[in-house]
């Protein structure tokens, strides 16, 4: 909340680019990913707290993500979009998340553009920040 | 100080500078890349379509020069019937296959992590599931067993670990590698639910290095040997590795070094594990390692790579929980050798091409830590 106070107050000249970025700015743009990153761990692992504050249950069978993705290993978003077999469509890495929940959490699948979304992507791609960009490779 | 650690030590110092930091510019020579190559996995030196489906490894059964049969299972990893039952299933079907085998086997041994969350209606449901196999049966306890109630409910069903029992002319030896973390819920007051919950998150922070096999057990795995001839089989069965493959979600055991020095007179030793969930094989000195499939579900290969000598798994089917699990079947031959076949429910065990292996597709990947539960 207090990034997004900060945010709130320089908001006029950080989207203006009338003047230099304070760090103060800087701090406050990087808690607020960072708040996503956090909170898309936490849905990762399957903490219950945040699935029933964002209003998504993403398995009913006690499994989380990251039980077959530690670290989100073999989430791959540096290959989205592609081609994805288990769909049989081209696929973002939005498609492969809810297919995820769906199949073998059999969660219940959540809004593409919302917040539970948001930041399972910020985690997803957080903790690949360092992979190297390869769209399209299966 | 033995060959092994040397080259640890010289591998460590060249790739840290002289501030202590990684250096990408560090001199590779052929004796830090063979070792390299050995604890790490090498991207371009994992052969494909090389290995047979069986690992046959050069154990001698001098007593008898009858072979043999046993079976594994382990990871099952059940859940209370009410919140699901697809690992029920699984394990059913590999108690089934192990109850059919002909010729029968000598003993199961369980491998650990019975239970998903130590729950003693978890642990309950597997020993009334494992009592459809009516050979000989043998418990080491996992992780996820032993956190709930530290070991009690474990210790009380199945007994004790270590132990070791000799048969037809083998030392076998179960070990306990997984009760050794240190207390990082007392001053977090945290409850036994809570300290579970952190203990069964493979990629969880606060459970730190758990594995090891501790100085106590080590004594008596010293002094159980004593009186082992130096050439005579040694199987050890452990929840974790004995070696190191991937300390962040203990993938070893923290005091590998100590064990090699243990086991360092023992000509024939193999140790079979389980917790990685994968198709694994290593060497480390004189000691053979080979990991087992879970029934439950299979981790990815290390972000880093796999042993050399390892030929991945082919990438699992998500949309299939039977895909990429299983149980193995073992035999000591007549002719003097082991042999694991691993029982994966699928034709294709080995991945054969780059584009099938559990370990090509990791190739771009480069992972971090969490974050969310450092508290």
């Amino acid at each position: 909340m207090a990034a997004l106070l900060v945010l709130s107050v320089d908001i006029e000249l950080a989207f203006a680019h009338k003047a230099p970025h304070t760090k103060e700015q800087m701090a406050a743009f990087e808690q607020v990913f960072m708040d996503q990153v956090k909170a898309g761990d936490l849905l990762f692992h399957g903490d219950p707290a945040t699935e029933k504050r964002l209003g998504v249950k993403l398995s009913n069978t006690g499994m989380a993500c990251a039980m077959c993705h530690p670290y989100t290993s073999d989430t791959h978003p540096q290959e989205f979009p592609k081609y994805q077999e288990q769909m049989a469509k081209f696929a973002t890495l939005r498609d492969m998340i809810n297919w995820c929940i769906e199949k073998p959490n059999e969660g219940e699948k959540i809004d593409p553009d919302g917040e539970a979304m948001k930041a399972l992507e910020a985690y997803i791609y957080w903790s690949n920040r360092n992979s190297k960009l390869d769209p399209g490779r299966h | 100080m033995n060959d092994r650690n040397s080259l640890r030590l010289e591998t460590g110092q060249r790739r840290r500078g002289p501030d202590g930091q990684r250096s990408g510019a560090a001199t590779m020579t052929r004796r830090i890349f063979l070792h390299n190559s050995l604890f790490l996995g090498a991207a371009g030196a994992v052969t494909y379509g090389f290995f047979p489906l069986i690992n046959t490894l050069d154990i001698a059964v001098a007593a008898t020069g009858k072979s043999f049969k046993f079976a594994w299972i382990s990871d099952t990893h059940l859940y209370p019937k009410d919140v699901n039952t697809r690992f029920v299933e699984k394990t059913v079907r590999a108690i089934k296959e192990v109850q059919a085998m002909n010729p029968p086997a000598d003993f199961l041994i369980f491998g650990g992590d019975l239970a998903q969350l130590g729950d003693p209606v978890e642990l309950q449901l597997g020993a009334e599931l494992l009592k459809e196999v009516t050979i000989k049966k043998v418990y080491i306890p996992g992780e996820h067993d032993w956190y709930l109630d530290m070991g009690a409910t474990w210790n009380k069903m199945f007994g004790e670990s270590p132990w070791s029992f000799d048969h037809k002319g083998v030392r076998f030896v179960g070990l306990d590698t997984v009760s050794g973390a240190e207390d990082f819920w007392t001053s977090r007051k945290m409850t036994p639910k809570e300290r579970m919950g952190h203990m069964a998150t493979l990629d969880g922070t606060l459970g730190g290095a758990w594995a090891a096999v501790g100085a106590k057990q080590l004594k008596w795995l010293n002094d159980k040997l004593a009186d082992w001839p130096k050439d005579a089989p040694v199987v050890l069965f452990s929840h974790n590795p004995l070696y190191e493959y991937y300390p962040p979600w203990n993938f070893w055991v923290r005091d590998w070094r100590e064990v090699q020095e243990v086991l360092k007179p023992y000509t024939d030793v193999t140790n079979i594990h389980g917790h990685t969930h994968q198709v694994l094989y290593n060497e480390i000195g004189k000691l053979r390692s080979i990991g087992m499939l879970a029934t439950s579900w299979p981790w990815p290969y290390a972000p880093e790579g796999v042993p050399v000598l390892t030929q991945p798994m082919i990438r699992a089917d998500p949309g299939d929980h039977f895909d990429g699990v299983g149980w193995s079947a073992l035999t000591l031959t007549a002719a003097g050798n082991v042999e694991n076949e691993y029982r994966m429910w699928r034709n294709e065990v080995l991945a054969t091409a780059p584009v099938d292996s559990g370990t090509e597709d990791n190739r771009n990947q480069v992972l971090s830590p969490r974050v969310a539960d450092r508290i």
